[in-house]
């Protein structure tokens, strides 16, 4: 069904341009790693405190606005370069088994990320039960942890 | 004994070779994800030095949050690192990006260490400020800089090995 699309992205002019250096390919790796930087560390930082292991000096509700910026920020340069590195090389990367299960596992953590850890995340504090904060954590640790074990599979496959 | 020879003798030992041979995706793997918890976690006591975020805590506070999970990070970090350049120590020896990582980690290690015992020792004057003195600012800057130039080059040595 995608297919098509894909052959179509990987001929255009900017697919060619960005497929025939490693030079580009390595720099918009670099952005992805900032960005994994910025979403992660902060995503981190919740988790931690969700599972009331670190940072309990903190209301969550307070640091998950400091933390608001970074995580956005991140998770923009993410998927920007993210979108770069498949245009450079959409038929071969599409074709791949560890691609498809990362931008399934990524689907799933964006809507987790939109309705329940948005959710808990931002409630005051005792809204919430300590059983369900940590479910949460815990969820949002596995999930966005299986994306990034996922994409770093890619390079391995 | 050279340091060419020291990296030759690292590269035949066993540890070396079982990273080469079939650890080491799983080491740089573990290498990239604890970078959230590393750089991820220490971004956050820099960006309070530069007024950028947390104003309303102290310096001190912000540390003390962020410290166990930054040294579990670092630990995390220089480890795995340690294991990889193992397995590629001759490679790594004479690539440019691996050498200059190393440079912008020392950096990072006497910035951090020129913070600790010059600004940070009067910390009790200005720790509670929402926007700390200028020493104090270059210092986080300086720090964020640096470490995140530490990520660039580390992938691009994982490019150019």
């Amino acid at each position: 069904m995608l297919q098509p699309g894909v052959e179509w992205l990987g001929s255009t002019g900017l697919g060619q341009w960005l497929g025939q250096s490693t030079d580009r390919i390595a720099w918009l790796f670099v952005i992805h790693l900032v960005g994994l930087t910025l979403l992660m560390g902060p995503t981190l930082v919740l988790a931690i405190r969700l599972l009331g292991v670190g940072f309990r000096s903190r209301q969550l509700a307070e640091l998950t606005r400091d933390t608001a910026l970074f995580r956005t920020g991140g998770l923009v340069l993410m998927i920007l370069s993210g979108s770069l590195i498949f245009t450079g090389g959409a038929v071969s990367y599409f074709e791949g088994m560890w691609f498809r299960r990362k931008m399934t596992l990524l689907i799933v953590a964006l809507l987790f990320n939109f309705t329940f850890f948005r959710k808990v995340t931002n409630a005051e504090e005792g809204r919430y039960s300590p059983l369900v904060s940590r479910l949460v954590g815990v969820l949002t640790l596995f999930l966005w942890f299986s994306v990034a074990v996922a994409g770093r599979a890619i390079a391995f496959s | 004994m050279s340091l060419f020879e020291m990296c030759q003798a690292i590269e035949q030992s066993t540890i070396s070779s079982i990273v080469r041979e079939s650890a080491f995706p799983y080491v740089e793997g573990a290498h990239v994800l604890a970078l959230s918890l590393s750089i991820g976690t220490v971004m956050w006591f820099d960006l309070r030095l530069l007024g950028a975020t947390m104003r309303t805590r102290s310096v001190v506070e912000v540390f003390e949050d962020v410290k166990p999970w930054m040294f579990a990070g670092f630990v995390v970090m220089f480890s795995t690192g340690a294991l990889l350049f193992a397995a590629h120590a001759t490679k790594a020896y004479s690539n440019n990006f691996f050498r200059a990582k190393l440079a912008l980690l020392i950096l990072a290690g006497v910035n951090a260490a020129v913070y600790h015992f010059t600004i940070d020792r009067n910390r009790s004057a200005w720790g509670k400020s929402p926007f700390p003195p200028a020493a104090a600012r270059l210092a986080g800057l300086v720090s964020l800089l640096l470490w995140f130039s530490v990520i660039a080059v580390g992938r691009l040595v994982a490019y150019s090995l």
